[in-house]
């Protein structure tokens, strides 16, 4: 095209200055979990951020507070739905903790190892679904076909691939499949291969790691004063992590490191994540070899666990076990609780009040991701449009659990 | 007042109060098959024994017992206190009784909760009493152990009709006698005993009876098991899936006190049952009036009509107003009904009264029938007492019926279906209707308008003893009706007067007199803690 030929000031043919306002969701293919972006955009750069959350808010408190304690569980699957098991051990472990009940030692072990395979997973769909956004498309494949390949043991324990409802109060729905050890001990390492091929390809490529380095960095200080735990606070440099501070279950009898990064920007929020599945393979192994392949999973107290089918069906004293458990519930001793664990994204606690009914009086959820969102904002305000995608694909925000 | 402790907490008791009787008074349960706070005490079950502790001094009541030592396999003798009946033992003062505090309670009450399901078969499934049984309450509070025994249970015979009401299981019986003893001490008719003992024991007919009288339901109320179904309830409804009101029965003017159980997934009434309360009808209730649940749906009016043509509300208030147009007020006149509330009542009362300036005002309500001297009453309706406080001056229908032969009376708003007399005479006036179910002045009326029934709008009623009693709302209004007092709105408007009503709130304000802010009444009859 042909320079205008008409005689204009410089400063005339500068294009208008308002900030431009451009909405990053809800409906956005990286913007999983329904989340909205409203930026204020000055050309490329963010001058503002607000993050919308609540696009995926169905209400599961209330209606956790509507079935009986054990019928909370399905919901909580629906929470971080890439590890519904830590979501289900952590319920359940926290109307343990109301009820005083300890699970036998078979059953802690086994929530351990399910526990980290689900962390696994969750990592792996984090790591995976970040770079694939970035446009590597094929290490998100491997790192999910390893993912398939827990979601197939999970499978075989749970019968589901992912909303597996499978935690009880007092123990676990079922006790482990006879093929458990070994499905474990077969799949582990062929895990570890496809991630490690998967990041092969990742960090010796110069565009993927320029699109991480220093982006959307925050200090440790920043990032305990926004409430935040888990891989994105760890990838600060601050090694809080539940499992280690606050061992529950058996975690604090396993070896396993807690891995940090030091700068908290997106690579290290990545690398961090690989680093921990690292450690959940070394935590699997060893509940491996100390899980008893025999004895009780679920505690024997008619309070709370169901009486064995066969009972149920010949005598009076199991059908009323059992009708009392389905119809009105575990009588939950009245109180107030706060229990929690190590989620896929942090500290995952359940704060439940009992009015010493068989319905909960109270669930009140604390989803790590809800906090971390909360400071997406900061990460952004600063940085181009296309920080967005690996800043928000590091943080594994969640809606299932963040909209509450 | 003389008390004792129980668990270490003071409890005051009356002179012949037993241990459970005095508990049972503040509040705390002591568990038990056999007891009835109503009836007397066998102290058959052993549910309710309590730990006596010896007074200083005195040699502590105990038994050898043989226990059987796990570390070396043998058995060995041990004292064992002596556990004594709650329920039969009188309280005295300074007495230490321990209940749920004593080990040895603890043991007797989950042995005999064991016994007692010995041979009780796996019914729950199919158990009408499920839900609200006792053996299932106590085995989770007391028991909480699996069966031991593997041998097959005793049989005894199922499905045994002991009556036109009523269905026996042995099986499922405990034999705590509360039925045999509720035909003999409170319905006075002792047709029920038991038979033979041990495995065999049940609970038999007098040869040549049956169970039948007017007081055969409370066997099935006082049962605290399966073992005595109705045939009117049984296999009707699962009881967690009924929700309950405090109601008052309309069967008759003694105005017992009942829960109403609904569903309200299909807003269907399925029973009455007995609400505690000492001043009217303590424990109990009559079949016939714990069968009226079925009056809330049976025989409704649910459409207004329009010389029997049904049709909607607003097109029924048009033909009022039309057929109302330029009747002097004192050839109009209004009809209150024994069986409606007091509200109801009112409302008609102030249109007659006060809006029409009419002072024609009659009453009516069902005719007399069977009385005893247990609880039925003479008087059918619910509420006769209440309409002659709020209308002393009220005539009897046959007045009415005679002023409309001789031609006074050309108009008439009549509340409720019912009529102590034959009717036939009002069919030279014109009728408007304002009834919840079917009956002579609907069959003979211009226009009737839908009413709710007593089951779908909180009400108040006066009994035969001048209490004053609320039975709350339990479904929700059926077909088009609405409760009376707002029709008799509706009516009023329609003959061209703004009401001083609009919400159940003034009307009770104006019926008591008090400011609508403050409770609409104090009904010191109504809802005592249900004890059973």
């Amino acid at each position: 095209m042909e320079p205008l030929d008409i005689e204009l000031e410089e400063g005339e043919l500068e294009l208008p200055a308002e900030p431009m306002h451009l909405n990053m969701g809800p409906s956005h293919p990286a913007m999983h979990g329904t989340v909205r972006i409203v930026l204020e955009l000055s050309g490329e750069t963010i001058v503002k951020a607000d993050v919308q959350i609540g696009y995926l808010h169905r209400g599961f408190e209330k209606m956790c507070e509507r079935g009986t304690w054990a019928q909370v569980f399905p919901y909580v699957d629906r929470l971080n739905y890439v590890s519904p098991m830590l979501n289900n051990v952590g319920y359940a472990l926290a109307v343990e903790k109301l009820c005083g009940l300890a699970v036998p030692e078979r059953c802690q072990w086994y929530r351990m190892a399910l526990g980290e395979l689900a962390r696994i997973s969750d990592h792996l769909t984090c790591d995976g679904a970040m770079a694939m956004e970035l446009g590597a498309f094929t290490p998100f494949l491997w790192f999910i076909k390893a993912r398939e390949m827990i979601w197939d043991i999970l499978e075989e324990e749970t019968g589901a691939r992912l909303t597996h409802s499978f935690g009880r109060i007092g123990g676990m729905a079922k006790p482990p499949t006879p093929a458990f050890k070994d499905l474990c001990r077969a799949a582990l390492p062929k895990i570890l291969q496809l991630v490690e091929e998967g990041e092969r390809m990742l960090l010796k490529n110069r565009i993927f790691i320029d699109r991480l380095e220093n982006v959307g960095a925050i200090s440790g200080k920043d990032a305990i004063a926004l409430g935040w735990t888990g891989p994105s606070l760890r990838a600060t440099g601050v090694a809080y992590d539940v499992r280690k501070a606050h061992p529950y279950l058996k975690y604090d009898e396993v070896d396993f490191d807690v891995p940090v990064g030091t700068r908290g920007d997106t690579l290290d929020r990545f690398l961090v994540r690989l680093g921990e599945l690292r450690q959940s393979k070394r935590i699997i192994e060893q509940v491996l070899d100390r899980m008893p392949d025999e004895g009780p999973v679920n505690c024997d107290d008619p309070r709370v666990v169901l009486p064995d089918k066969d009972d149920v069906y010949t005598t009076i004293e199991g059908t009323i076990r059992h009708f009392k458990l389905i119809m009105e519930g575990a009588k939950v001793p009245r109180g107030e609780v706060y229990s929690y664990t190590e989620g896929g994204n942090g500290e995952l606690g359940y704060y439940l009040v009992s009015d010493g009914t068989g319905t909960p009086y109270r669930v009140r959820i604390r989803p790590p991701c809800f906090q971390i969102t909360g400071g997406l904002h900061k990460l952004l305000e600063g940085r181009m449009l296309s920080d967005i995608v690996p800043t928000f694909g590091s943080l594994n925000m969640i809606g299932g659990e963040c909209d509450h | 007042m003389a008390t004792f402790k129980l668990d270490g907490k003071p409890i005051p008791f009356e002179p012949g109060d037993t241990i459970i009787r005095a508990a049972h008074r503040q509040g705390i349960e002591i568990p038990h098959y056999c007891w009835h706070p109503g009836l007397s005490a066998p102290a058959n079950c052993r549910m309710c024994l309590v730990e006596i502790q010896p007074k200083p001094g005195q040699r502590p009541l105990s038994l050898d017992v043989l226990q059987l030592d796990p570390a070396t396999g043998e058995y060995k003798t041990v004292q064992k206190p002596k556990l004594q009946p709650a329920c039969y033992t009188a309280a005295a003062e300074g007495m230490e009784i321990l209940s749920d505090t004593s080990a040895h309670v603890t043991k007797a009450r989950h042995d005999v909760q064991e016994f007692l399901l010995l041979n009780h078969p796996v019914d729950c499934p199919i158990c009408d009493q499920a839900g609200e049984c006792k053996l299932q309450d106590y085995w989770l509070e007391h028991q909480k152990t699996p069966k031991r025994m593997h041998d097959e249970p005793v049989h005894k015979p199922k499905g045994v009709v002991f009556g036109p009401t009523i269905v026996y299981d042995a099986e499922r019986c405990v034999m705590c006698t509360r039925c045999i003893r509720f035909m003999a001490e409170v319905a006075k008719d002792p047709v029920l005993d038991m038979r033979e003992r041990g495995n065999l024991n049940e609970i038999t007919v007098s040869p040549g009876r049956q169970l039948d009288g007017h007081y055969t339901f409370m066997t099935e109320h006082v049962c605290p098991v399966g073992a005595l179904t109705t045939k009117d309830f049984r296999f009707k409804a699962r009881v967690w899936f009924l929700r309950t009101a405090a109601s008052v029965c309309q069967g008759c003017a003694t105005g017992c006190n009942a829960h109403l159980d609904y569903d309200p997934r299909y807003n269907r009434a399925y029973r009455y049952r007995p609400r505690d309360n000492e001043k009217v009808n303590k424990y109990w209730m009559c079949d016939e009036g714990m069968l009226t649940y079925k009056e809330a749906h049976e025989a409704r009016v649910l459409d207004a009509r329009v010389r029997g043509a049904a049709t909607t509300t607003s097109k029924a208030l048009d033909e009022v107003r039309a057929v109302f147009s330029g009747v002097a007020p004192e050839s109009i006149a209004v009809v209150l009904s024994a069986r409606y509330s007091l509200e109801d009542n009112w409302a008609l009362r102030e249109l007659g009264a006060v809006l029409l300036g009419s002072h024609n005002v009659f009453w009516t309500g069902r005719p007399d029938g069977y009385a005893d001297d247990i609880l039925i009453h003479k008087d059918k309706n619910s509420n006769t007492k209440g309409v002659l406080e709020l209308a002393p001056s009220a005539r009897p229908l046959q007045a009415l019926v005679d002023d409309v032969r001789a031609g006074r009376i050309t108009h008439v708003v009549a509340l409720g279906a019912s009529a102590s007399v034959a009717a036939d005479g009002l069919a030279a006036a014109k009728l408007v209707t304002i009834a919840a179910h079917e009956g002579p002045l609907t069959a003979s009326a211009t226009v009737v308008l839908p009413a709710t029934s007593w089951a779908e709008h909180s009400g108040t009623y006066v009994n035969a003893k001048g209490m004053r009693q609320i039975a709350d709302k339990a479904l929700e209004p059926q077909g088009a009706s609405a409760p009376a007092w707002r029709q008799v709105a509706e009516v009023a408007r329609a003959l061209g007067y703004e009401p001083s009503w609009t919400k159940l709130k003034q009307v009770r304000a104006q019926l008591l007199g008090t400011s609508p802010e403050a409770p609409a009444s104090s009904p010191s009859a109504v809802g005592t803690a249900s004890a059973e």
